[in-house]
This record gives structure tokens, C-alpha cells and sequence, in this order.
């Protein structure tokens, strides 16, 4: 199951791994394994800093356990629509509320 | 006890990146204190640093690069540089021995100190995950082993401005007494955030800026000296064993002949006679030679007004009616203070000497000090005055004093 935000979420975490870890983008297909993509759990926590900024989101500080840069995508995806669910903000789409 | 040869330099230091080029620097007298650029710069009294030449990008790939602090990028640049001028070739056994010692007195302090500025300054939450990894004091050894899989012991010293000595001296006692073979040893130093220079200006320190040169600003026992001036930088030397050094025909840049170790448990910040006489002597000890042996020293030769005495005070009570014919370098008035790291460049910077029999000059001493009266090499290196041994002091706040003894390759 994939919302319709879903391509945009993987553009956009591609591009961060691309950008803050310098990976071929040709590496990032949904079932590369992140052992392979040389993200270990420190790259995770880095990769969920730079998530939380890029998508104006704060992630649940609970363990999360993801294998594939589709699952990263998933989790994501997920998380941002969640969050659009509970409060519809202009953050989600990572521009600064005005009022 | 075993002899420890040294069989490799690596530098990244003010002065310059090879030992040549850094030597000729020291050699010539020209200071790397310049006025310096940092957001911030102009809330400082005196804005003055040695910075080092450097890009960690041109030595790191971007994955590491974002997991190592500028302090890192030094010392492990600085150990290869070591390890290749060594070129030595490691079996898998003995990099299961293989030692790394590493000074340094703040660490990662360019990355609390962002951090802190994200918290406080920014009002944010905000900190960044590597912020751990980076700051922390072992990190500089803990990539200098990862990177070449040297699984002996793996130590960082804190003992502020002798660290590295310190890293050097207990390098030495390990291979001395045989529970090692080879070690790289040395200290890295990467103190220049506005937070650190602050805290140093604070205690009064620091040297007031030159106002007709700032590369003249530190001028070690000169009756016009003000303070020290923070630089930052990383050096390193391979130690082995002399047969290890000689069986497999390495080139030996000069012997460690020994180490003195005492601390002051006095003043936590001001200088003891004892306490510094009391190091240079159980290095002449440890070595196994007399006072009348040595033939010139690096000082610790800080600028501050309470070193420079006690030093000159600790050198005549250790040699005597000698101490005024001892050729005496204090190097910081060139490559500044490197804290951690200064020990270590300090040490290269004597063998160097010893290597080319030149004792370096002590520039900037313009106005002759009366309680700083010894023979300070003043103005201009002396060819054919560095001889065969050397001492070369670092004393700490803190109290901590180590003091190397050296001697050149026949």
C-alpha cells in the first residue's frame, strides 16, 4: 500500500542518501539491502536527523528495525502522512508555517 | 631495557606539512601567527592562531569525512604520513600488538562547541547525531586504528599541554621494557572555536597582539612577552624497537633514549621549579646519561610570564654552572601553542635539529628578561649547536610535566 506521496518520499530520501552519504543513485533501488548501501545504525540515526529536517517531521524516538531502502521509504511515507492525517500543516511539505 | 628507535614523522602543522618544509620554517624564523578569521573573531581582545593548510576533504571520503572532527582529520592524516615516511609493512600478528598513543587536551572541541551552539545559541534541539562520536577525546586514536588495524593498546592522554609527551613518553616505556614492538605515537590538537579562544583569553593567557606584526605576537622569554597563542595541528612518530628498527633495515631518524614523568601536585595552573627540574632529571635518569650529555633543549618556552621563569629557574637547578652553555629553543614562538600536539612537534622539531645540527633560534626575543637569562638562541638558528642529545620539555597545567630525551643516529 503506497500514498500518493510515496514517489515523492523516495525522490526525496534518495536524494539525501545521494547528497549525505554519496551514494550512486543507481544503488538506490526499494530492495537494496542498507548493509550493502553502507548505512549501519549510526548512518540510520544520521539519515533520521536529516529525514526529520528535510521532511519537518519528528519521528517517534522508539527502535525501529529497517533493512531495505524501501522499508526507509515506507517508514517514511508513512510517518509524513500520519502526521498530515493528525495535523494538517505546511510542515509536512518542509515550509515554514506563517500566521 | 630495550632501545626505541624512531623510524618515522608525520606532520600537519602550522609550519608546514613535510619535516623539511617545516624544519627550514622553524630554521628561518618565520612565524605562521597571523590574525585570525572566524566567525566571531572580532569579540576576541587579541584574535590571533597558527592554522594549519588544510582541507579534510582532499584526504577523506565523504562517509568517513562526516564522522571525524577537525582533531581527527589531523591525526590521521598525521599518521600516515608517519607510517608511509616509516614504510613498514605490518604482519597480521603484529598489528595484534601494534600500540597507538595519542595527546590531545580538548578534543573534538569545534563539535561541542557547535553543538553548544545549537542548544544555547540557537535555542534548538536540534543536536546532531555524530556529535558524540566526534567530540570525543579518543576519537583521533580510535580512527588511527581502525584505519590501519593496529589491535594493541589504544590510549589517549588529557594531561592539557604536555598530552602528547606524555602519549610519547608512555609509548616509549612499553617498548622499552618489551611489551611492544612498534607504536605510533604523538598528539593532535584542533582547539580554534570561539568558545575555546574565549575560555583561554579568560584566564589571561593569551599573548596581546603585536601591533606593528602579529606573526611577532608570542615572544617566549622576552622581558615584552604577553602570553602563548593557540595554533592547532598534529604530529606523529613511528617508534619501534631497535632490533625491530635494524632487522629490517629502516632508516632511523634518532634514538628516544627516555622519559620523565613527574606532576606537581601543587598549583593546578602555576609552573613548579620542583616539579619541571624535578622531570628533566628522571628523564636524564630514565636515559641512563648525565646532565653534562645534553647538548641543547627544546623548552617548553610558553610566553607566559610564569613559565618562561620557572623553566630558566628548573634548567639551571638541573644543569648548573652549565645551564648558560646549553643552547635553549622555544619553538612556540613560530608554530604557537599547540596544547595536546604541542609536545609532539616540539619532539620532531628537536630530532630534526639534532639530524642537521642546527639549534633553532627563539624568535621575538627583542627585550632581554633578568630572571630569563639562559642562552636562548635568540633571533637566529646556530649551525652546529643542536649536538648529539637533546631534552625536550612540556609542562602542564594540571601539573603534569614529561620531559623526552633524544639523541641522533651516529
Amino acid at each position: 500500500m503506497t500514498s500518493v506521496t510515496y514517489k515523492d518520499t523516495e525522490n526525496r530520501i534518495r536524494a539525501l542518501l545521494v547528497k549525505d552519504f554519496k551514494l550512486d543513485p543507481d544503488m538506490l533501488t526499494l530492495d537494496a539491502p542498507l548493509e550493502d548501501l553502507g548505512v549501519d545504525s549510526i548512518g540510520m540515526a544520521e539519515l533520521i536527523f536529516n529525514v526529520e529536517d528535510e521532511f519537518g517531521l519528528k519521528l517517534p524516538d522508539v527502535a525501529v528495525h529497517l533493512s531495505t531502502f524501501g522499508e526507509v521509504v515506507q517508514f517514511i511515507d508513512e510517518a509524513v502522512a500520519n502526521q498530515r492525517a493528525s495535523a494538517p500543516s505546511p510542515l509536512a511539505q518542509g515550509v515554514p508555517t506563517a500566521t | 631495557m630495550r632501545r626505541v628507535a624512531v623510524t618515522g614523522i608525520g606532520l600537519v602543522s602550522p609550519l608546514g606539512h613535510t619535516a623539511t618544509g617545516v624544519f627550514e620554517a622553524a630554521r628561518a624564523g618565520r612565524s605562521a601567527i597571523h590574525r585570525l578569521q572566524i566567525p566571531g573573531a572580532h569579540r576576541l581582545v587579541a584574535p590571533l592562531a597558527a592554522t594549519v593548510q588544510f582541507d579534510g576533504t582532499e584526504h577523506f571520503e565523504p562517509p568517513q569525512f562526516r564522522l571525524l572532527d577537525r582533531v581527527s582529520q589531523f591525526a590521521v592524516v598525521a599518521a600516515r604520513r608517519a607510517l608511509a615516511d616509516a614504510s613498514c609493512e605490518l604482519s597480521q600478528a603484529e598489528r595484534e600488538h601494534a600500540g597507538v598513543f595519542v595527546g590531545t587536551g580538548m578534543g573534538g572541541t569545534l563539535t561541542i562547541d557547535e553543538g553548544y551552539q545549537t542548544l544555547y545559541g540557537d535555542n534548538s534541539d536540534r543536536i546532531k547525531p555524530m556529535m558524540i562520536l566526534k567530540g570525543m577525546h579518543n576519537a583521533p586514536a580510535a580512527w588511527i586504528g581502525i584505519e590501519n588495524a593496529w589491535r594493541g593498546p589504544n590510549l589517549t592522554y588529557s594531561t592539557a599541554c604536555s598530552s602528547s609527551s606524555v602519549a610519547i613518553g608512555e609509548a616509549w616505556l612499553r617498548l622499552a621494557c618489551g611489551a611492544m614492538d612498534i607504536a605510533i605515537a604523538g598528539g593532535s590538537e584542533a582547539p580554534l572555536s570561539l568558545g575555546s579562544l574565549k575560555a583561554w583569553e579568560a584566564m589571561h593567557t593569551l599573548a596581546g597582539e603585536d601591533t606593528a606584526d602579529p606573526a611577532r605576537s608570542c615572544k617566549p622569554f622576552s622581558r615584552s612577552r604577553s602570553g602563548m597563542v593557540l595554533a592547532e595541528g598534529a604530529a606523529f612518530v613511528v617508534l619501534e624497537s631497535w632490533e625491530r628498527a635494524l632487522s629490517r633495515g629502516a632508516a632511523i631518524h634518532g634514538e628516544l633514549l627516555g622519559y620523565g614523568l613527574t606532576t606537581d601536585a601543587g598549583h593546578i595552573a602555576r609552573p613548579s621549579v620542583d616539579g619541571q627540574a624535578a622531570a628533566m632529571s628522571a628523564a636524564l635518569a630514565a636515559a641512563g646519561i648525565a646532565a653534562d650529555e645534553v647538548d641543547s633543549i627544546n623548552a617548553h618556552g610558553t610566553a607566559t610570564q610564569a613559565n618562561d621563569v620557572a623553566e630558566t629557574a628548573a634548567i639551571k637547578r638541573v644543569f648548573g654552572a652549565r645551564a648558560s652553555q646549553v643552547p635553549i629553543s622555544a619553538t612556540k614562538a613560530l608554530h604557537g601553542h599547540l596544547l595536546g600536539a604541542a609536545g609532539a612537534l616540539e619532539f620532531v622539531l628537536s630530532l630534526l635539529a639534532l639530524q642537521r645540527g642546527v639549534a633553532l633560534p627563539t624568535m621575538h626575543l627583542d627585550v632581554p628578561d633578568p630572571d630569563c637569562d639562559l642562552d636562548y638562541v635568540a633571533h637566529g638558528a646556530r649551525v652546529g649547536a643542536a649536538g648529539r642529545t637533546m631534552l625536550s620539555n612540556s609542562f602542564a597545567f594540571g601539573g603534569t610535566n614529561a620531559v623526552l630525551a633524544l639523541r641522533a643516529m651516529d
